[in-house]
């Protein structure tokens, strides 16, 4: 509970960040920190307008997004790490939550019957099913490395073990890298800034929403993409995650969180920045790079 | 008590068959419905009778008829028959309902009354087939179902496609059931019986060639790739019940052959199973693919049973490769989970095809590009195909993402094999597995997308209205199956005494319904209530129509281009100008094709050279008497050598 509403609340806060440094790097001064947090509060007091076209599908699809990765963020401790129970932190399930969202939202871009709508959703499910191979390969990999399926006991594993000299977990985070900035929709995959250009991915299907609905689907992305910061996170430099909670220990893995995360959002904004948009059809070349790394490090591990 | 079961269902059933045909030309409507009727109740009583076995895990024999000692129609009911008999008649009872409302839309009076008698003899000849003891019952019930499944295909026969379909499905189930027999008559070879009991002391050839036409002859039924060409055919040619049974219910016997005789008659060798993986992850990727590009509801569909078929095979091979290792527990998660894929797959895929049939007797077409919006006017049909969507679509926390879930686990925890090959190829298994699993995902927004959601694309789609009770009822009581078997998943696999490592779907859901309340009262609290419809938002343009909507052929291609070198799509263009210098455009043409590489590569090299074969076997018979005595005699030296070395 507490660990979900930590995420919700600090989600915001890492799109901010990765804007600021994008804006940084283009010589800008960017927005304030908390610009995400004054649009989620505006946009909760407009109104909602749906199209005359649209069903019930538009309508119940901010509320399906938002509990799939509230339920989904139950399964990504950052404070401190549950005992298991009910099978909460099984990695299948976890990744299809999130294939669960975004089923829902490719069918609401096409409920309005707008050409950009149907544009993103049918890129969407393109990549996400591209991806999907590279997802698996990357969490088997961990599996493997850490012995178990489960998240929790993975990153429990992964606190035992400082794992980052090894050569795999380097390999298995490049990849994470890039499942991150795939379904976080950044560059070069998508470009989260603009709205319209016929390259867009994510946003175009966000075009119908308004209101409220709107700030619903915002805040949905912005778990999922802190979400998939701290497994990288949590693999990779488990520090300060604790399996005995008290004060303290929260407070310190909370504070140390929110430093990882930012030094993660951080270089996220600078990739943004050094990589422009790539051509639609030369994204697979990337998955198969990250589909690579995660092979290899199976390889060796298998091999071993 | 059970006997009498048994028998009352199998009494009803024939009754049905005989007294639709008798009254074929006169029969009313009120027959035919009575008829329905009595169907679902003797689908309910071979429930009944299947439930207790699997629930107290006993077995049921009984002798029917002895032809003679070894020819006996005789049935032997265990848990793993009773299992497969429960689905048949459990979505066989949902078809019998959906079909009181649906049949009167088809055909001509003795049509429909011809379709019932068949379908009450098909239903009956499945059930018996598992429940069979021997392989002579076996092979008979297999070929009663085949012919009965020929003749519904064959239903709208005065379309010339549907005659081509239903040849098409005969010569494949007739090639299906020559192996079989062969395996069968092999295996009667070394045992000296018909009866379906476990073998031993075979030669590793014999067992080998057994297994493969084994393989072959159940494979060719299930639509196993490359077998799988007569499934888009006849699915698509039938009436939708009866898709629904064939795609639901007849592929899901030919897996219970393959079960049966891999777990209990046969002693596996390691690369069995590595065969079977294969074959499964090629025909669950290459099924989900072929169905990506389809435009014909009911072709999709059925591709998308070639691709379940396909999961439900990696889970055997699974099975198999761990046995072979003697890791028990986990062989029989990845049995559990393939044999729970098939109840679902058998639910979801007919619910499916029920809606789809609601959908396509509504707009007249099977073409999704002229549907569209149809949610407004059909909004049950709709939902309830959401529902089948998210099943197949492997969504937690539906059934379809459970039994999907164990071949997952089943997957990642191969790393314990000992062979670094298997291993790696098991990897490789597991990441084309996952990229099945997505684009089912894809396909299905898709097929929802397009069928239901936006405006209508044609003026049939928007005549369409809401189907008869009788028509939603049906596939109702198959999607509320397919929520309470994935969320009590886990419940009814411990009750059963499996304990198996899969989450357990009723906290989740549990927890997904609470958290949507707790979402849905807080956006109530502090978001602003008012809202407004108003129209698309296009770049300024205010009357949008249907044209300007994404179609289904927009929706898949990129897929198509990225997986451009397995579709092997040919594009022809032509273009005439007005000028020399071919800058000013006049007019032009162009095509585009996808190579049908099964067809074009596998089917019609075979079927050319059976056919130059036979044209060489009738030019020796335009010949005068003399030589036919020849022949004749040529034949009896050959069967006394036969004879003499056989013996």
């Amino acid at each position: 509970m507490l660990n979900t509403a930590f995420i919700v609340l600090i989600s915001p806060l890492f799109v901010s960040l990765i804007k600021k440094v994008k804006a940084f790097t283009q010589g800008r001064q960017g927005p304030p920190l908390l610009q995400t947090y004054y649009i989620l509060v505006k946009l909760l007091k407009k109104e909602r307008v749906y199209s005359n076209n649209t069903s019930l599908i538009i309508r119940i699809t901010p509320y399906i997004n938002v509990v799939c990765v509230i339920v989904a963020s139950l399964f990504v401790p950052v404070v401190y790490i549950p005992g298991l129970f009910a099978g909460f932190g099984n990695v299948i399930l976890f990744l299809y939550l999130l294939v669960c969202a975004k089923f829902f939202m490719a069918l609401a871009g096409l409920d309005a019957g707008s050409t950009f709508g149907g544009m993103g959703s049918s890129r969407e499910m393109t990549f996400s099913a591209v991806i999907e191979p590279v997802i698996i390969i990357v969490f088997a990999a961990l599996g493997l490395l850490l012995k178990t399926t489960n998240l929790y006991e993975m990153f429990a594993m992964s606190l035992k073990s400082s794992l980052l000299i090894n050569p795999s977990t380097l390999l298995i985070s490049l990849s994470l890298f890039i499942i991150l900035i795939v379904e976080s929709s950044r560059i070069p995959v998508d470009n989260p800034e603009t709205h319209l250009e016929l390259t867009m991915i994510h946003e175009t299907m966000l075009l119908e929403y308004s209101g409220p609905d709107l700030a619903m689907m915002e805040m949905a992305h912005a778990v999922k993409q802190t979400l998939l910061m701290a497994v990288l996170i949590n693999v990779l430099f488990p520090w300060g995650l604790t399996a005995a909670p008290d004060v303290l220990t929260i407070a310190i893995s909370l504070t140390a969180f929110i430093a990882k995360a930012a030094i993660l959002a951080v270089a996220v904004g600078i990739f943004e920045s050094l990589f422009a948009k790539s051509r639609l059809f030369r994204l697979p070349n990337l998955f198969m790079l990250a589909f690579f790394f995660s092979f290899s490090t199976i390889l060796f591990e298998l091999l071993k | 008590m059970m006997n009498l079961l048994f028998i009352c269902g199998l009494c009803v059933f024939l009754g049905i068959t005989l007294a639709q045909m008798i009254f074929a030309a006169g029969g009313s409507a009120v027959t035919r419905r009575f008829s329905l009727w009595a169907m679902l109740g003797a689908n309910l009583l071979f429930l009944a009778f299947s439930l207790i076995i699997v629930l107290r895990n006993t077995t049921f024999s009984y002798d029917l008829y002895q032809l003679s000692d070894t020819l006996r129609f005789s049935f032997s009911v265990d848990r793993l028959a009773a299992y497969f008999m429960m689905i048949i008649s459990l979505v066989s009872a949902a078809v019998c309902l959906y079909s009181l409302g649906y049949i009167e839309h088809q055909g001509s009076d003795t049509g429909k009354n011809f379709l019932v008698a068949t379908m009450s003899l098909f239903i009956l000849s499945m059930l018996l087939l598992v429940a069979a003891d021997n392989t002579f019952c076996l092979l008979f019930f297999w070929e009663t179902m085949s012919l009965t499944s020929f003749f519904m295909v064959l239903f709208e026969r005065e379309k010339a496609d549907t005659r081509k379909s239903a040849m098409f499905y005969f010569v494949m189930t007739q090639m299906s059931t020559t192996f079989l027999m062969f395996a069968f008559i092999a295996i009667y070879h070394v045992t000296g019986s018909f009866d379906i009991t476990a073998v031993t002391g075979v030669s590793p050839f014999l067992k080998a060639v057994i297994f493969l036409s084994l393989f072959i002859g159940f494979g060719i039924k299930a639509g196993v790739m490359p077998f799988h060409k007569w499934l888009p055919y006849a699915h698509s040619a039938s009436p939708s019940n009866i898709s629904a049974l064939m795609s639901g219910v007849m592929i899901k016997v030919a897996i219970y052959g393959l079960v049966r005789y891999l777990v209990f008659v046969l002693s596996p060798d390691r690369w069995w199973g590595v065969m079977i993986l294969i074959f499964g992850t090629f025909s669950a990727l290459l099924g989900v693919i072929y169905a990506l590009k389809e435009h014909d509801i009911k072709k999709l569909l059925a591709y998308h049973s070639i691709e379940n078929i396909g999961i439900i095979l990696i889970g055997i091979g699974l099975y198999l490769i761990f046995q072979s290792y003697g890791f028990t527990d986990l062989a029989m998660l990845a049995l559990i989970g393939s044999l729970f894929h098939t109840l679902n797959h058998a639910l979801f895929k007919s619910l499916l095809f029920l809606t789809t049939g609601s959908v396509v007797n509504e707009t007249g077409t099977r073409n999704i590009e002229k549907m569209g919006g149809l949610i407004k006017v059909m909004p049950y049909t709709g939902v309830l195909f959401l529902i089948g969507s998210i099943s197949i679509a492997a969504l937690p926390p539906f059934n379809g993402f459970v039994s999907e879930l164990m071949i997952f686990q089943a997957f990642l925890q191969s790393s314990i094999i000992s062979n670094p090959f298997l291993k790696i190829l098991l990897f490789l298994g597991l990441s084309l597995f996952a990229l099945t699993s997505a684009l089912a995902a894809a396909c299905f927004v898709k097929a929802f997308g397009i069928i239901f959601l936006a405006t209508p694309r044609s003026e049939e789609a928007k005549k369409a209205k809401e189907v008869s009770w009788y028509m939603i009822a049906g596939p109702a009581v198959i999607a509320a199956l397919c929520m309470l078997l994935g969320i009590f998943s886990f419940q009814l696999f411990s009750s059963q005494g499996f304990i198996l490592p899969i989450p357990n779907m009723m906290f989740i859901g549990l927890t997904l319904v609470v958290t949507l309340g707790l979402v849905w009262l807080l956006m109530r609290m502090i978001s602003n209530r008012t809202t407004r419809t108003s129209e698309t938002w296009g770049c300024g343009i205010t009357s949008q129509n249907s044209k300007m909507e994404y179609t289904a052929s927009g929706f898949s291609e990129p897929i198509l281009t990225i997986f451009r070198p397995i579709y092997r799509t040919r594009k022809n263009v032509e273009r005439t100008y007005h000028d020399g210098g071919k800058s000013i455009f006049k007019d032009g043409t162009a095509e585009i094709q996808t190579f049908k590489l099964f067809e074009e590569r596998i089917y019609l090299p075979v079927a050319h050279f059976v056919l130059r074969l036979s044209t060489y076997v009738s030019n020796l018979h335009d010949v005068d008497l003399d030589t036919y005595i020849l022949y004749s005699f040529g034949a009896v030296v050959i069967l006394i050598l036969a004879i003499g070395w056989l013996v």
